[in-house]
């Protein structure tokens, strides 16, 4: 009864025992985990096995679907899926809501009202793609095609959106990342010429700054961390809040806000001067260990513990234990870094103990990315004479992505029609109206703006203040392009997406049939001359095999070296070492070493803002989703008791929190799990669309009172720079 | 040869995610408001104060050896499976009297508001006759919750057990020797509470025949054999007003 797939079976053996074998293993009537081909018979009632991926965050987990009658009835973990170690968690669970989500979008719907008043006409989707071309090619003939802001979330059919606007001409093309993880990207990049993986499945020490891993699930992390920490793995946390993550540490501390850095060059200091680093390895691998002894003479553990509020034995203990447990130990690189204006050093310092402690390349430590093999189709954009030269975000932060660009700058360099003028705005599944800091300049934006458009799945925000919105498909609909993954030891591999219904629900159509559609209407129709499956084909040439395993596993793993992969090869930095001292950064005038500068005071009975996650809330995506209300179903304000009874607010309160930017009101939650100096609230709520029913007029919104601060060398939204009073309101 | 499913369940594992209670919620199309499982969670305030290490308790209906509610059952709509050792509801006989809802220490049962029936988890029976595991079990992140047979010496719930230790959550006075078992610390241990018998019970008892029967030829098969060292709690606790909601952040 309890049947378990061992993970290690070929898969000629599961492709085998995904038919009738398995039915009779497992003695039961129904499919086992094997999912059955598209020639099985199904008898009516029965329900059929389809493999999907999920969509609920950006993790992308093969799952298994389970459809009777044509109902999705049931998603179900892939067991053959080993980054996300078989699981699939409550947002994957209730991916069926949102494909049966009664306010999900049906037609393409144009604004009628003034912005944001909610008065929409339907219109056909001719009407609709004519409408959006006519408005496209406007814009590009009064301004220039950099006049349209492109901006796609994390999705299987972004890369679609981004080669429309290739095609179109817009170098403005925008990611989700400036508003979540370029800083810390940055900070590795710059440090070990690559971004690695963490092989938290063998390591047995880990420091986690700045991430919240048991919240914030991240595959295979969260899991491999779990399962490292039964056998004895010691978890140590840092965070200005009691997080799951926290409550499940070994050790804890409610670090300082903003001080992670003095921490990081404290643990540098002491396994510099106490010789604990990995000699060898520093000497043979890394650049700069003299710059680094002069940059952190003074950055004693005692000098830390006035930055930090961590005791100095404390810093000086975890610093040994990590030396005593290296390589196999590490300071978690983390995900989300969009905190503070010195976010990219900050995790430089990250990137700068982990060299120190030689766990580059070796089980336990940091691991290389791998080579999946999955090609990426391109095309040769056209080039158009009329346009400026550079992205509109261009020449502000000196270390910006260009591929993923910063909306923080490109937003405030639209609102200033400097340096060029910018009149659309062409979003698909990504919300700025709620999560990009300051509201209000978002708002301010979009004034600015003669067309916007937004293809979502439901009324988002960002839908909410469109001029034409596009009724997206969900992941259970979808024919999606091939997709690589990182896996540590849970292995590099690649997922596909097919659809698990017969047909999609409404009027919603896919990203691609909508670029593909406009193009053909503006002349750019050769640049969509292919369907997904003539995607996939060329994505997956040179891996045989590879089509089959998708299809008979729901993941195609394409094995390779795990460790050792950097032997007799060099970093790809200017010194081809690990750089802890930065050359090219001091030739640009960026500080070569990362500089702790004090954190901003916060007054008395004034607090700074934090944001955070949840395990069932994926950023301002799922809130709105039936199931997951049940278990969030609005936000509130943490505050600490000792600062709320000098304020005299009460646990239940009606607060209301100002800053410099803005005012939310919402109910207090009076807890221990915030630091006097800090309060917190979940991202997603106090939403402005009126078409999102169970989430309208619920809690507030984070984006309405966060200052728009950045990250400076990079334009990541710095999201925790923010000082805010709180309030009892009037009864 | 007969089966006595069990559940062992790891509390240390448990990150508190809710993935178990919104997998039952789909695979069991359970209403809104309602659950057949929970995460129990200690008192955060003062863990949050202490800083210290917090142990969260996944659980559902533990088809209990000695089961209150089939006791309860005037109707012999709740019985103890011979075949595999759950409790069992049968619809076709429940007349949602809701007696058996207090009879559970563990407040493991709810009326179904539009079926008008008592209902709670009984490890995914329709799953399994599929071949599946039960939901909670195969979508838990951490595989803090893991399924078997006991009667099984392969199973992973025995090899689990084998290792010795582990213990019950029971209440002192409604010991019904449940089959869920928890490795190592349980994190909470105080919630179950005294089952409250129905007053009519001896009148229903003789009305109860098919039922009583299976209790009584299910008694002690196995588990006695395994050495269970249990938590007994001396009072009655509150129950747990908090089982399907996380607090609201």
């Amino acid at each position: 009864m309890n049947s378990k797939i061992d993970l290690n079976m070929s898969r000629r053996n599961f492709l085998k025992l995904s038919g009738a074998a398995a039915l009779a293993a497992a003695g039961g009537s129904g499919n086992l985990l094997g999912v059955q081909g598209a020639s099985a018979a199904v008898k009516p009632g029965d329900f059929e096995s389809k493999f999907g991926v999920c969509d609920m965050c950006f993790n992308k987990c093969s799952m298994i679907a389970r459809v009777r009658d044509g109902i999705v009835e049931k998603l179900d973990p892939n067991p053959k899926f080993h980054k996300s170690r078989g699981m699939l968690c409550a947002r994957g669970n209730a991916g069926i809501r949102q494909l049966y989500d009664p306010d999900r979008l049906k037609t393409p719907l144009l604004r009628k009202g003034a912005r944001g008043e909610g008065k929409w006409q339907r219109l056909t989707w001719d009407q609709a793609l004519d409408h959006a071309a006519e408005q496209l090619n406007r814009i590009a003939e009064k301004y220039s095609r950099c006049g349209v802001v492109f901006m796609a979330g994390a999705d299987m059919q972004s890369l679609f959106v981004h080669r429309f606007a290739e095609a179109f001409g817009s170098y403005n093309a925008l990611s989700h990342e400036s508003m979540c993880l370029i800083a810390g990207t940055r900070g590795f990049l710059d440090t070990f010429g690559e971004v690695p993986i963490p092989d938290m499945r063998y390591t047995k020490y880990v420091v986690m700054c700045g991430a919240n891993r048991f919240e914030a699930l991240v595959t295979p992390d969260s899991m491999d961390l779990m399962t490292a920490m039964k056998e004895g793995t010691k978890l140590v946390v840092m965070d200005p809040r009691y997080t799951k993550t926290a409550a499940m540490a070994d050790e804890y501390h409610a670090i300082r806000p903003h001080t992670d850095m003095a921490l990081m060059l404290a643990f540098a200091h002491v396994l510099v001067f106490e010789g604990l680093y990995d000699k060898d390895f520093v000497q043979n691998r890394c650049f700069g260990l003299e710059q680094l002894k002069e940059h952190v003479r003074d950055n004693t553990p005692e000098w830390a513990e006035k930055e930090t509020e961590i005791p100095a034995g404390d810093i000086r203990r975890i610093a040994r234990e990590l030396a005593a447990a290296a390589p196999r130990a590490m300071i978690y690189p983390g995900r989300r870094s969009s905190n503070y204006t010195d976010s990219s050093q900050i995790r430089r310092a990250f990137a700068i103990v982990n060299a120190l402690l030689g766990n580059w390349d070796r089980p336990g430590g940091l691991t290389a990315a791998r080579k999946v093999g999955l090609k990426s189709p391109h095309i040769e954009a056209p080039f158009y004479e009329n346009n400026p030269e550079d992205r509109i975000d261009a020449g502000v932060a000196k270390l910006m992505f260009d591929e993923e660009g910063s909306f923080k700058i490109a937003r405030d360099a639209v609102i200033a029609q400097k340096p060029y003028p910018v009149k659309g705005f062409f979003t698909y599944k990504t919300n700025p109206a709620q999560t990009a800091a300051n509201r209000e300049k978002t708002l301010k934006m979009y004034e600015q703006l003669d067309f916007a458009l937004s293809m979502d799945i439901t009324m988002s925000d960002t839908a909410w203040l469109a001029d034409l919105v596009l009724p997206s498909q969900c992941a259970l609909e979808r024919t999606d392009p091939c997709s690589a993954q990182q896996g540590s030891s849970a292995c590099a591999c690649v997922v596909m997406r097919d659809p698990v219904v017969s047909k999609p629900m409404f009027e919603s159509k896919s990203a691609l049939w909508v670029v593909s559609e406009l193009a053909k209407r503006m002349d750019l129709g050769e640049y969509f001359d292919f369907t997904v499956d003539g995607f996939r084909e060329e994505q997956l040439d040179g891996l045989p095999g590879a089509l089959e395993a998708l299809q008979g596993d729901g993941v195609y793993y394409n094995p390779s070296k795990l460790y050792g992969v950097y032997d007799g090869r060099i970093f790809k930095t200017k010194s081809h070492k690990i750089e802890l001292y930065n050359e090219r950064y001091k030739e640009l005038g960026v500080d070569p070493m990362p500089v702790y500068h004090k954190p901003k005071e916060v007054p008395p009975l004034k607090f700074r803002m934090v944001v955070g996650r949840s395990a069932v809330v994926t950023q301002s995506s799922s809130q709105n989703n039936s199931l997951l209300q049940e278990f969030v179903s609005d936000n509130n304000l943490w505050i600490h008791p000792d600062p709320a009874g000098k304020l005299g607010i009460a646990h239940g309160d009606r607060v209301r929190v100002d800053s410099p930017v803005g005012t939310q009101k919402l109910e207090a939650n009076v807890t221990y799990k915030t630091r006097p100096d800090t309060v917190y609230m979940l991202t997603g709520f106090g939403v402005l669309s009126q078409d999102l029913r169970n989430l309208k007029g619920k809690g507030a919104c984070i984006a309405e009172v966060i200052e728009d601060e950045m990250d400076t060398l990079t334009g990541n939204m710095a999201m925790h720079e923010t000082i805010v009073t709180v309030r009892k309101e009037a009864a | 040869m007969e089966k006595k499913l069990a559940m062992v369940i790891d509390s240390f594992a448990c990150i508190d995610c809710k993935a178990c209670q919104a997998a039952c919620k789909e695979a069991n199309k359970i209403p809104v408001g309602k659950w057949r499982n929970w995460i129990k969670s200690p008192d955060v305030e003062a863990a949050a104060r202490k800083g210290g290490r917090m142990l969260f308790q996944p659980g559902n209906c533990m088809q209990c050896e000695k089961p209150t509610c089939v006791e309860a059952c005037p109707t012999g709509a709740t019985y103890k499976d011979a075949s595999d050792g759950t409790v069992k509801i049968n619809r076709e006989l429940c007349i949602g009297c809701g007696q058996c809802l207090p009879a559970c220490p563990y407040g493991a049962r709810y009326r179904h508001p539009e079926l008008r029936v008592a209902d709670k988890c009984d490890f995914c029976a329709e799953r399994r006759a599929a071949g599946l595991e039960p939901a909670c079990v195969s979508t838990c992140p951490n595989k803090a919750r893991v399924f078997g047979d006991l009667n099984d010496s392969r199973s992973d719930v025995r090899q689990l057990l084998k290792k010795g230790n582990f213990v019950q959550v029971v209440n002192k006075e409604s010991n019904t020797d449940p089959h869920i078992y928890y490795l190592g610390d349980p994190g909470v241990k105080d919630w179950p509470v005294k089952a409250q018998m129905p007053s009519a019970f001896a009148f229903w008892k003789n009305m109860a025949g098919p039922a009583m029967k299976a209790f009584v030829g299910l008694s002690a098969v196995g588990v006695g054999a395994m050495l269970v060292k249990q938590f007994i709690m001396p009072n009655d606790a509150p129950e747990d007003k908090d089982k399907g909601g996380d607090e609201h952040e």
